[in-house]
This record gives C-alpha cells, structure tokens and sequence, in this order.
C-alpha cells in the first residue's frame, strides 16, 4: 500500500517512514505543501497522512486538494494544533481520521487497520489462538461453541491492539495509550495493564491456558501467533 | 449599606433633629418677640402722650382713665405721691371693675404744673399672647414645609450625582466572572472622583485580562510547541524498541526513556487541555445521561476499584440528563473525581456517587472513605502543580483538580469540598438548571 507522509519536521517524518516501511507500506515523505501539493495532482495513494501545521500551506488547503485528486485515499490528520476547531474542520472535509500529536507509532499503525476494514468491510475477521477464535468485526472472543462474555470492552480493546501488533512486544505505556489515551488524568505511571491482563488470563484459563499470551518480563506482553 | 442610603439616612435625622430643637425653642421664641414688640409700642404710646400733655396741659388727662369695655388695654394718669421715680414696664395684676387682669404695664412718672404724676399704660396679657399662637402655629407650618421641601431636594441631587457610582458598580463590578469582563464601556459622569474610579477599575481589570491572556497563549504556545518535539522522541524510541538485534537491557533503559517521556506528554496534554478549556474552545452541544456517564467511567475505572477492593455504589435518578454540556470534558471531570477518590481511599474503602436535589439546585456528590484532607490544605488543592504531602506517594503531577476545576468552571458549576483528616472527603458539584434535564 502506498502511503504519503506530509510532515515538515523531518525528525518525525524520518521515523514515520521507518516504521510505515517496516509494516511493509511504500511510504513518500514530503515535508513542505507545495511538493506534496505536486504529487497528490500526479499519483495515487492509499494513505495520505497530512501534517496541519505546514510552513508554506494550509494543511485543510492540502486535504481538500487531496480529497479532490485522490478520492480513494484515506487520509489521516497529524497535528500538534489540537485546536477542536480545526478536527471538526478536518473531519467535516472528509479525513477519515484524526491523530494529535503526539501519537505512537502504533496507534497510527492501529487507526490505518481499522479505517482499510471498516472503508473496505473485511468480513468476518476471525483468528485462531490456541483454540480460543477472536472475532474482531463482532468484538467476541470464543472457545470451542462457548462465547466467553466475561471479557470486558476494555479486556477486549486490550487483546485487539496486541493481536493487530502481534509478535511485537508492546510495553505497558503503549498499551495504556491505547486504551486510555483519550483520558486527561493525572497518573503517569500506574499498574493496571497489569491487573488487566491478569483478569484476562483468569478469564481465559476457565477454558485452556492462553499460553499465546505471553509477559515479557520487564518490558511489557505480547500475543505469540505461529506463522 | 449603600452610600446613598447612609446619605438618605443622615439627612432626615439630622433635618429632624434640627426641627425639634427649634420647635422646642418655638413658644419661648415667639413670647420674647411678641414682648419686645408690644414693649416697644408701649414705649411709642409712652412718647406720644407726653407730647400731648406737652403740648396740651396735663389738665384735661389728669386723675383719669381710659380703657375699652373690652378692657384689653387702658392708660391711666394719676397723682403720685411717693418720692419715687418709675420708669418700668412689668407684668402685673389690676382690679378693674371688680376683674382681676394680669397686664404688661408700662409706668412712668414725669412733672406737670410742679405735680408728679405716674402714667400707666398697659396691654392684657391675654391680648398679647393671643397672637402668639398664631405665629407659633404659622412658623410651625414654615418649618416643616421648608424641611420636607430640603430634604426632597436632598434626595433628589444625591440620586442624580450618586447614580453613576451606582453604574460602576453594576456594571464592572457586580455579575462579572473573573477572568471575562468583557468590554470597557464609559460611565457617562461629570464628577470626577467617579471618572477617576471608572478608569483606575478599568484599567486594573485591563491588566489583569491581560495578564491572563498572556498567561494562557503562553501555555498553549508552550504545550504545542513541546508536543513536536515530544512526537518524534517518542517515535524514535518506538521505533528503536521494535528492532530485533537490540538487547534486552537497553530495551529496559528504552522503556524507562519511555515511561518519562510519558509523563512529559501526560503534563503537556492537560495543561493544553486547560488551556482550550480556559479559551473557550470547546462546544457544550452534548446532552447525556449522568447514569450513562458514570456507566462509561465505571467502565474505564472498574480495574482501579478492584486494585483497592472498594465497593462502589451509585445513588442517581434514570432520568436526570445533563443537557448543553461537553461530554468529553464532562467524562473527564467526572473521572478524575472518582479517579481520586480511589487514589486517595484506603483497601476496602468506599465510594458513593449520588446525585440529588439540594436547595433548589441539583447536586452531585462523591463521597469516599479515604485519607482526607487536612483544612490547611484545603484552599490550596485547586492550584496547579500543588501536591500535598498526603498525595506524595501517589504517582501524579498535581493537575487533577485543576483539571476539574476548570471543566466545572467552563459549565458553570460550582464545586465545594468538605473533608475531614483520616475520614473522607465529599466533592460536591453543584449544577445550574440550565444544565439539567429531568
């Protein structure tokens, strides 16, 4: 899938191209308007992952361009003008999505999977773990015929992200991110991924041990899948 | 009590203190000039009967008397034979026909033809004092005309020149929110110490704003400015941790990296997110069920009661929904409160949520059993960045309430604490109307 990166800090632009390529996306960087102005009138992406605060542009200026010339790519808003204006402004020109700095890579990784399943409906997303089948389209997880409803939304949102980032360690600030990123409280530091993922492994060894579930130690879990 | 009432106040007493002592003053007053007068014509009278036996011989006014039936007044000219010279006017008792008549009596005694003789010439008393009440009565009537009359005029002028002071209250003191005043308009006055005033206030409030205003631009400048840099830190990290050949120790030393960037982007976060809030920038469009907020935070915060053990009750009406509100900010002030309710409660502690009707207002309490907070702490929980010691073994920042504190202030709802050291702490929200739907 071909992605473009229109990002002028180029410190940030460098490793969104890292991490695009390692999940095996074509990524283009550009990093002022005006050239990314050109490439969006000449190709077509999948992606378009726009920066608003741009030097030369107006960032809603380039996702109407894009919108207008690419009308199949998805576009994402990276910001650190997290001006509530201008989301409901970026939303209500059509980007798919909104993604204020700072993000982590993954989330980004996470919002592009679920933007492609919901625009493309990908039916049916079942996976297999060790006998337990995840079903991420109804958000069920299930053994055998029985459906296991003593998961919670939140146990489940946690067992998605690490299914969607498999056989990566995912540390327990990144998945905190994930499922509490859009509360503003004070604790920077707490322990409930912990809890969570123990009450997860509770739930789950009433029927086998999810062995595919693994800690690592010090650094944080992650689900082995078998390719 | 207001200046004009104090004024208002003065004047009457000081105007009714004046007319007592002059009505008080009035008879003896009105008697004195009354005397004085009929004294003087007395002595007119006086001077014209010895100009007429002057001119005339005192043989045809000698041993008589005149007065009138009504014997009001009378003169009378007789022989004297005591070796004494008079020369008086008194009041004094004559028989007059077998009436006894008190008069104001002038006596004289001159020479006429080598003989002495005492002129008496006299007004009754009652005829003198007759008119006095009438003055009296007059001069009462005058008075208190003229009083009410300077007090209306008082009132009035005090009114009229006190009425843009009045303005200046009203309108830049009483009904503004600090910070917003919103805009300077001139108290139309021709005094100046009021001028004076109108400016000197608008002025300080000009600073102020602007203090604010400085203040929340450079928060918000300084929070987006970090969060650049913050972005591409994290990114590098994210991006180092997931390379395969990178050994397990520096992937710890990574994960702390991260951990403390966190806290950076945490801070950032909120204190942009007050700064938004503080600028107005958010929509209050939402309406949602308290029950179905505190349902959704339950959710979120369910892993955090269990952590404790504390049980969590909720005590609110199905029907009470918040109308014209944001619910993001609404979801966060909320779960902040809960959120240290439980941080702050001790293992098998409690909470309480409920929401009820409370003098006319609706209220929404948590109630929670947990360390408290010392009422030298109390004025200060709502500063930014204040921790207290009792919170110092908890991994925050000290943004938590103002946090709250300025969600519930974009709302317009009031927040209250009572806590008692080593017992509790009750959080209570107190809602306008015009938030509430039931």
């Amino acid at each position: 899938m071909n992605v473009l990166v229109i990002e002028d800090e180029k410190g940030l632009a460098d490793e969104l191209e890292i991490f695009l390529n390692n999940y095996n996306y074509i990524c283009e960087v550009c990093f002022n308007g005006a050239s990314a102005s050109e490439k969006i009138a000449v190709n077509l992406y999948d992606f378009i992952l726009i920066d608003l605060g741009l030097p030369d542009y107006d960032g809603l200026d380039l996702l109407r361009e894009a919108k207008k010339n690419n009308p199949e790519a998805i576009c994402i808003i990276l910001t650190a003008r997290a001006e509530v204006y201008d989301r409901i402004k970026g939303l209500d020109l059509g980007a798919d999505d909104y993604l204020p700095k700072p993000f982590s890579l993954l989330e980004l990784q996470s919002r592009m999977q679920a933007i492609t399943r919901r625009k493309f409906g990908l039916k049916q997303n079942l996976v297999d773990l060790g006998g337990f089948v995840i079903n991420l389209t109804d958000r069920v997880i299930s053994y055998g015929t029985s459906e296991i409803s003593t998961i919670t939304r939140k146990e489940f949102d946690l067992i998605a992200y690490m299914l969607l980032h498999k056989n990566r360690t995912l540390t327990r600030s990144q998945l905190s991110e994930h499922i509490w990123g859009s509360i503003v409280n004070d604790d920077y530091d707490s322990n409930y991924i912990d809890a969570h993922i123990k009450n997860i492994r509770k739930k789950l060894n009433a029927f086998a041990p999810p062995d595919w579930l693994e800690t690592v130690r010090g650094l944080g879990y992650k689900i082995k899948v078998n390719t | 009590m207001k200046l004009r009432t104090k004024l208002t106040l003065f004047n009457t007493l000081s105007k009714l203190v004046i007319a007592t002592i002059f009505v008080l003053l009035l008879p003896t007053l009105i008697k004195n000039i009354n005397q004085h007068y009929n004294d003087s014509r007395l002595l007119k009278q006086k001077a014209k009967l010895l100009q007429i036996i002057k001119t005339q011989g005192i043989k045809d006014y000698a041993e008589a008397s005149y007065y009138t039936p009504l014997k009001e007044d009378y003169v009378s000219i007789d022989l004297d034979t005591t070796a004494e010279n008079l020369d008086t006017i008194k009041n004094e008792k004559r028989i007059l026909q077998g009436d006894t008549i008190e008069y104001r009596i002038l006596s004289h005694t001159f020479k006429a033809d080598n003989k002495k003789y005492l002129l008496e010439i006299a007004t009754s008393l009652d005829a003198i004092n007759g008119t006095t009440r009438p003055f009296q009565n007059i001069a009462f009537a005058l008075l208190v005309g003229m009083i009410l009359l300077t007090i209306i005029a008082d009132q009035l002028y005090s009114n009229f020149v006190l009425t843009p002071l009045g303005q200046i209250i009203k309108t830049k003191l009483i009904g503004h929110k600090f910070p917003n005043f919103g805009s300077y308009e001139k108290v139309q006055t021709s005094t100046s110490d009021f001028e004076y005033l109108d400016i000197s206030i608008h002025k300080m409030i000009k600073t102020i704003e602007n203090t604010f205003q400085k203040e929340r631009e450079f928060i918000s400048n300084a929070s987006h400015e970090l969060m650049t840099p913050i972005s591409i830190l994290q990114s590098k990290i994210e991006n180092v941790f997931e390379q395969e050949d990178i050994a397990d120790e520096l992937k710890t030393r990574l994960l702390e990296m991260q951990r403390i960037l966190n806290r950076l982007k945490s801070i950032t976060k909120t204190l942009l997110l007050i700064s938004q809030i503080e600028n107005e920038q958010f929509l209050k469009e939402d309406s949602v069920p308290l029950r179905e907020l505190l349902q959704e935070i339950y959710d979120e915060i369910s892993i955090r009661l269990q952590g404790k053990n504390i049980h969590y009750s909720v005590d609110v009406p199905e029907n009470l929904v918040l109308i014209h509100v944001n619910k993001f900010l609404m979801f966060n002030m909320v779960f902040n409160l809960i959120n240290n309710a439980i941080k702050y409660n001790r293992e098998n502690g409690e909470i309480k949520v409920a929401a009820m009707r409370e003098s006319d207002c609706w209220t929404v309490k948590i109630i929670d059993t947990g360390i408290g907070i010392a009422a030298e702490d109390l004025p200060f929980i709502f500063n930014r960045f204040k921790k207290l010691r009792a919170s110092l073994k908890q991994d925050s920042f000290g943004l938590g309430l103002p946090i709250v504190q300025s969600i519930a202030a974009f709302h317009e709802i009031r927040v209250e604490v009572q806590s008692e050291k080593d017992h509790g702490s009750v959080f209570k929200l107190i809602l306008p109307d015009s938030l509430i739907k039931i």
